[in-house]
């Protein structure tokens, strides 16, 4: 990280406070040199941390996000796009490469609003109030990786940051003790989807891994961690490490009373202090035992084949609540070439409890208000069939959605064709989609910009249009 | 030149053997000529082939439809320079022309849906046979640039883009402080603020930064008593003294040679979706390290690494030497799973033009890709003229043959053999072993695909993911087999393959595209150089791709950015700051130099001193404003905020590099022997996948998932390097390796793969090398606090460290006091002293816990806190 610009008028105070705090000597007491240093930063209406919380351009419908990422090109016709045109035209060729496949599922009018949902979600249909379906998206590529990098990146050719590491650069963070940009299980090989590229790495997302089968996520007060590395110290015991970290810190303020003006070292102090709170919540945070079991139920956990995502969405709800600003979960094998009609029914069943219990609970919690919920694949799949049981790659149209965070609910916006093979109305590129999620959380996707190789750059390059009919 | 035959003629070989590569280029060179078709020729092409043209295939692949597959059939130029598979057509070869088999539904089946008439084929047969005589002319597009030549012109008046000028040194009020004319440029600029220099550091401060700065380790105690000792008497002397004897030390080059593979982009991995290793990466790595040990010049290390396949030479090993260091241009990230084979090789010019640009000339001519540059008077054109070089160019990076990797690459071999030779040669009956098992896979991955085919066609008893599945596998087994089979010759003895480029047989100017699209070319563009930083256009034959001139004239003194753009690197390192503070953009947007005379004088005085790094390095390390100190003072602040004009030095955050080294280096575990190659060299051809290296050919075998075999657990390396090259020498050995190693080699050593570093690197913001990073982030997170806090690389090291102060002092006072003078360079004061003491009174150790005595505990717990402390993190 560049050295943040510093306003002389404005250390003094700086290091007054701090002098106050490194006065008595011996003691050092570690939650209240937070408080202060909060104060500190409240007081000169600015700071040299990056992660501290910014105001954002405009007024934020939402605080936060929260990203179920389907990795591998759910199938919109099976799910959330609902075609009768398919069904009068299963079988024929017309200008396909394979013939029209109707879906195999009912989508029963859900809700109040009568949103067509799948018969694959019985519990999301549910919650079909709470969705606001975007039916027009399309993006560049039918190619699974470079796909998901775009819609991560805005971009598939070149490294570029995030969305979550945008978010955090725009907004900063709620919670000292944690991260500010957190995603789960992001899969092998996809360290664009959380990465900062030119952004100041402080911004990168944490990557937690080791969910498999949410064992290792229950155990997360071992050393192991939950994959968060160097969570523990394998020798000392609690007592004695904070001997030790005090004879660090001793050793930080003497160096910084000897130098006048610091803020590299004022930095290592604070980010001792964060560590070390970390050591405390991040190990609790992440050890699910503590929710009652009714909470457990709602997700799906301890169910069977809902229990791994159930794991991740209540992991997410906790997330949200300490404030955690961007936080990305993951589901895998999308990818229905083949078998979709015996593996479809699992993947959905697999993620329907726990999605439409996070939206529950976060409701409940009165959380779904700031919290902007976004479900999204790569892109979607063929309206013709690809072998016998199987549907082919689809960049042309597909649906996402989001719910809370200052969205419509019940409301579908955007179709494709007929046969749902092209986006036709209410068109959304992945540009449109990340202008909309950062006008959101109250950012200008113009304006959000960072200063690399001489120019300025921005999630959505020179494009990207707020979808401004969707916004409550 | 010369070039024994006997080694041109094994290279030959070695190139032929990548087989598709050279097909492509080879046809890529055949442009559009317009040659005038016979009356015959031209009637039978619109009677015959047109039609069957516009009514089969335009639909999919034309200009004005689809580009399926990256091949377009409505133009010439698209028929001959083919898609992703290669040339649609070689004219008189019917072999070698795709759309011949395809359309025999032989390969590809095309057109998809029914296949052509008899009478439709024997037509194209005829035609091809023929030559293809192709009447249609390309519609061509043609981008004016809106640069015009007074602009051009006006450009080349910008202070960068002129040459450098030979001033001398100004004249300062106060004559005492100067020792040399670069402390006069700089007490002079000084002085025009009302600022006053800082005063002399301490003889321990200065020398810990000068130790940082050209060896990347710490001070010893006795440098630091013998600096002391002459501090006050003789300190110029001693400074040169000093300075000279760690510019002598192999160090010097590991820790600048680090700098460079910074913007060089290095990596041992292709990065991106699919991450496959460069097992030879670590030549160049070598490459450059050696270069600044022996002080190469300056420009004829650009040169080397821009052309040094097309140097003229004396020797072979000269040769061999040049040709690693052509590696700069092939070690970048590459999408192997681009599925257009056009936009993969523009993209890999992009990347080269990118890194060429900024890395030697401080600008950014890959901004002019898709439209004039913006700032700086680059148009388009002058983009393209670049892209004919590096068009003209085969880039050789390895990677194996598999189904994801649409794009593999062949090697090439030394024209000398290695003297320390890192894979051992393998039997006869070993290598015949390797070649029945690639023919045994080679046929169960056939039959594998001929039992997916016809599945597909409605036969669905098997389980077709599965079968995918095989064949993926398959697929990746038979690339990886073939990879090591290639490694040797008939009798066993393992070639030296390096990663480089080299020089198409028939270069050819690029045609400038259209936003950058591949698939709209427009005006074709003489190859040459930005016309901003050139006075008259640059020369290059007809027969030659231009890349030699181009690294000759980046090497010239007549070039106005190289020389500068190094100095400014390494003052950069030497401050903090550069002269200029964007040290990839010398451009209209980049900063403007705080010292621009300064900046002159040293480019011109690095320029007549045959470009020697040391010896710039000790002009400015033995000058009075390199050993100021870092005081804070409130009225200069006031003034200079940003520390401009060097009011007083830059405290700096060291590099993880550094800090790992100094670690090894305090608590007596260095080792600071080079390793062999690297950890990615010794695993092969691999793939990466969350911090492991899968070698293919080892992933066959199913014992392999039980764990990963940690070949370089602990201990020496060297041990470990036999180790390690005897499981490489058995041929068909799987194996798995973890990335992060517990060795104690330098850091420079250490692998380094892409978006997968090792956790000492990452967490101290290593330089990201899928880029070029002329300036490191220097983060301060929580996950630092962490890493010091519980990292057991960190915890086992003041053990050690521990262990190393009760052997040469046996009172605990003198243990501690020794563990602050290793850590900070300099003695502890009597704050730190007592702080350290009470800890190590008051901590309460466990019982015999890790079989380490209560005393060992405690200073160890002492020595880790020092390790963590800001100090030790910041040098002065």
């Amino acid at each position: 990280m560049m050295n943040p610009e510093i306003n002389p008028s404005q250390f003094p105070s700086r290091r007054a406070l701090l002098k106050t705090i490194s006065s008595g000597f011996g003691f050092l007491a570690f939650s209240s040199l937070a408080t202060l240093a909060k104060a500190r930063d409240d007081k000169s209406g600015s700071s040299n941390n990056p992660l501290a919380s910014k105001d954002p351009h405009f007024p934020a419908k939402a605080k936060r996000v929260i990203f179920l990422c389907m990795r591998g090109g759910p199938s919109h016709v099976d799910t959330f796009d609902y075609k009768p045109e398919l069904i009068k035209n299963h079988g024929k060729t017309g200008k396909f490469r394979g013939s029209i496949l109707k879906s195999p599922w009912d989508f029963p009018a859900c809700g109040e609003s009568g949103l067509r949902i799948s018969e694959l979600f019985p519990s999301l249909g549910q919650q079909a109030d709470k969705l606001c379906l975007l039916r027009g998206m399309n993006t560049d590529l039918p190619v699974h990786p470079r796909a998901l990098t775009q819609m991560h990146t805005g971009n598939a050719q070149f490294v570029r940051p995030s969305l979550g590491a945008w978010t955090l650069y725009g907004l900063g963070t709620e919670n000292d003790s944690m991260p500010g940009f957190v995603s789960v299980n992001p899969g092998a090989g996809n360290a664009q989807t959380y990465g900062s590229s030119f952004l100041p790495a402080i911004y990168q997302g944490t990557k937690l891994s080791g969910s498999r089968g949410g064992g290792r996520m229950r155990g997360a007060s071992a050393s192991s961690g939950g994959g968060i590395p160097d969570i523990a110290n394998p020798r000392l015991n609690s007592r004695q490490q904070r001997q030790q970290l005090e004879f660090i810190q001793k050793l930080n303020y003497e160096k910084l009373r000897r130098e006048k003006e610091h803020p590299g070292v004022e930095g290592v102090i604070e980010s001792y202090e964060l560590a070390f709170r970390m050591q405390a919540e991040m190990p609790d945070l992440l050890d699910l035992s503590k929710e009652d079991q009714k909470t457990l139920d709602l997700y799906g956990i301890g169910q069977g084949e809902t229990d791994k995502f159930g794991k991740q969405c209540l992991l997410a709800r906790r997330m949200s609540e300490s404030g955690v600003r961007f936080i990305e979960i993951s589901h895998d094998n999308w990818d229905t070439h083949f078998n979709m009609t015996t593996r479809l029914p699992q993947l959905c069943n697999q993620i329907d409890k726990p999605i439409a219990g996070l939206l529950e609970d976060l409701q409940r919690r009165g959380l779904l208000d700031e919290t902007l919920v976004i479900w999204a694949g790569e892109f979607g799949r063929t309206p013709y069939a690809q072998g016998a049981d199987g549907r082919d790659h689809n960049n042309k149209g597909y649906t996402t959605w989001m719910a809370g965070g200052g969205v419509k609910g019940g409301f579908s916006y955007g179709g494709t064709d007929d046969l749902g093979a092209v986006a036709v109305d209410g068109k959304c590129h992945i540009h449109d989609w990340h202008a909309t999620i950062l006008h959101l959380l109250g950012l200008n996707h113009a304006e959000l910009t960072y200063r690399y190789a001489g120019r300025d750059f921005r999630l959505t390059d020179v494009y990207g249009n707020v979808m401004k009919d969707i916004i409550a | 030149m010369i070039i024994p035959a006997k080694q041109f003629v094994k290279l030959l070989i070695l190139l032929l053997m990548g087989g598709w590569i050279s097909q492509t280029l080879e046809a890529q060179q055949m442009g559009p000529e317009s040659v005038s078709l016979t009356a015959d020729q031209t009637k039978f092409f619109e009677t015959k082939i047109r039609p069957v043209l516009v009514r089969e295939c335009y639909s999919c692949h034309s200009t004005r439809s689809k580009v399926k597959g990256g091949l377009w059939l409505d133009t010439k130029l698209g028929v001959l320079s083919g898609g992703d598979s290669g040339p649609a057509i070689v004219p008189g070869d019917l072999d070698e022309s795709p759309l011949w088999s395809a359309i025999n539904h032989v390969d590809y089946k095309m057109p998809p849906r029914k296949k052509l008439s008899d009478e439709i084929i024997s037509d194209f047969r005829t035609w091809i046979e023929m030559g293809a005589p192709d009447p249609r002319v390309l519609k061509e597009n043609k981008v004016n640039t809106k640069i015009t030549e007074e602009e051009i012109e006006k450009g080349r008046q910008f202070w960068a883009f002129k040459k450098p000028v030979s001033y001398s040194p100004p004249a300062v009020e106060n004559q005492r402080w100067p020792v040399s004319d670069i402390d006069r440029f700089v007490l002079h600029e000084l002085e025009q603020h009302g600022l006053t220099p800082a005063g002399d550091a301490e003889a321990t401060m200065f020398l810990r930064r000068l130790s940082f700065d050209l060896i990347g380790l710490p001070p010893t105690p006795e440098q630091i008593q013998w600096l002391e000792k002459r501090w006050d008497q003789d300190r110029e002397q001693a400074i040169l003294h000093i300075v000279d004897s760690l510019l002598a030390k192999d160090e010097f080059g590991e820790r600048w040679g680090r700098h460079w593979l910074d913007v060089a982009r290095y990596a041992e991995s292709t990065g991106k979706e699919l991450n496959l290793t460069y097992p030879q990466a670590w030549r160049y790595r070598d490459y450059v390290i050696d270069a600044f040990n022996s002080d190469k010049p300056y420009n004829e290390f650009i040169e080397q690494q821009i052309a040094g396949d097309l140097l003229p030479v004396k020797t072979d090993q000269q040769w061999s030497e040049n040709l690693v260091a052509t590696g700069f241009l092939a070690i970048g990230p590459k999408t192997l799973t681009e599925q257009n084979g056009r936009q993969f090789n523009h993209d890999l010019i992009d990347e080269q033009i990118d890194v060429a640009t900024r890395v030697i000339l401080g600008v950014s001519v890959a901004c002019a890709r898709c439209h004039d540059h913006k700032f700086d008077p680059i148009p388009q054109s002058d983009y393209y003229a670049m892209a004919g070089i590096f068009n003209s160019t085969t880039t050789h990076y390895g990677t194996i043959d598999t189904l994801q990797n649409r794009h593999p690459s062949n090697l090439l071999v030394l024209p000398t053999d290695d003297l320390n030779p890192f894979d051992n040669r393998i039997s006869t009956s070993q290598l015949a072993d390797l070649k029945s098992q690639l023919s045994e896979k080679q046929l169960e991955l056939r039959e594998a695909q001929l039992a997916r085919r016809s599945q597909r066609q409605g036969d669905a008893s098997n389980n077709p993911q599965t079968s995918f599945a095989n064949i993926a596998r398959l697929s990746a087994v038979v690339g990886g087999l073939r990879a090591k089979i290639q490694q040797y010759d008939e009798k066993g003895n393992p070639y030296t393959y390096f990663m480089g480029v080299q020089t198409k047989s028939r270069p050819e100017n690029a045609r400038l595209l259209v936003r950058g699209e591949f698939d709209k070319p427009a005006q074709e563009v003489k190859r040459g150089f930005p016309q901003v930083l050139t006075q008259k256009p640059a020369t290059i034959p007809a027969k030659a791709s231009g890349r030699l001139e181009l690294g000759r004239w980046m090497a010239s003194d007549e070039n106005p950015l190289s020389a500068r753009v190094m100095v400014n690197r390494v003052w950069q390192h030497m401050f903090g700051n550069g002269i200029v503070r964007s040290p990839e953009n010398f451009g209209a947007t980049g900063q403007s130099p705080t010292h621009p005379e300064l900046l002159d004088y040293l480019a011109r005085d690095f320029q007549n001193n045959d470009w020697s790094v040391k010896t710039l390095i000790r002009k400015i390390a033995t000058s009075r404003i390199y050993r100021s100190n870092s005081e804070f003072s409130t009225a200069s602040f006031q003034v200079d905020p940003e520390n401009h004009f060097i009011w007083r030095m830059e405290s700096r955050r060291l590099e993880a590099e550094v800090l790992r080294d100094a670690i090894l280096r305090i608590s007596g575990d260095l080792d600071a022997a080079r390793p062999r190659g690297s950890l990615v060299s010794e695993i092969g051809t691999a793939l990466v996948r969350d911090g492991v290296l899968i070698s293919t050919i080892g992933s066959s075998n199913p014992d392999i998932k039980t764990g990963l075999p940690t070949r370089r657990s602990g201990g020496r390396s060297r041990m470990n390097r036999e180790g390690g090259m005897q499981q490489t020498a058995s041929p068909t050995s799987p194996s798995m390796a973890k990335i992060d190693q517990p060795v104690s080699y330098r850091s420079v050593y250490l692998p380094v793969i892409r978006d997968n570093v090792t956790r000492s690197m990452e967490v101290f913001d290593f330089a990201e090398s899928s880029m070029v990073v002329g300036v490191r982030e220097t983060s301060n997170t929580p996950d630092q606090g962490l890493y010091f806090l519980n990292n057991q690389f960190v915890i086992q090291q003041a053990d050690k460290m521990a262990n190393r102060l009760i052997k040469e002092k046996s009172q605990v006072k003198d243990q501690i006091k020794l563990a602050f003078l290793l850590a900070f360079g300099r003695r502890a004061n009597s704050t730190e002293l007592r702080a350290a003491e009470s800890f190590y009174r008051d901590f309460e150790t466990s019982q015999s816990r890790f079989g380490l005595s209560s005393n060992v505990q405690k200073l160890s717990a002492v020595c880790q806190g020092i390790l963590a402390s800001a100090e030790f993190r910041f040098v002065n």
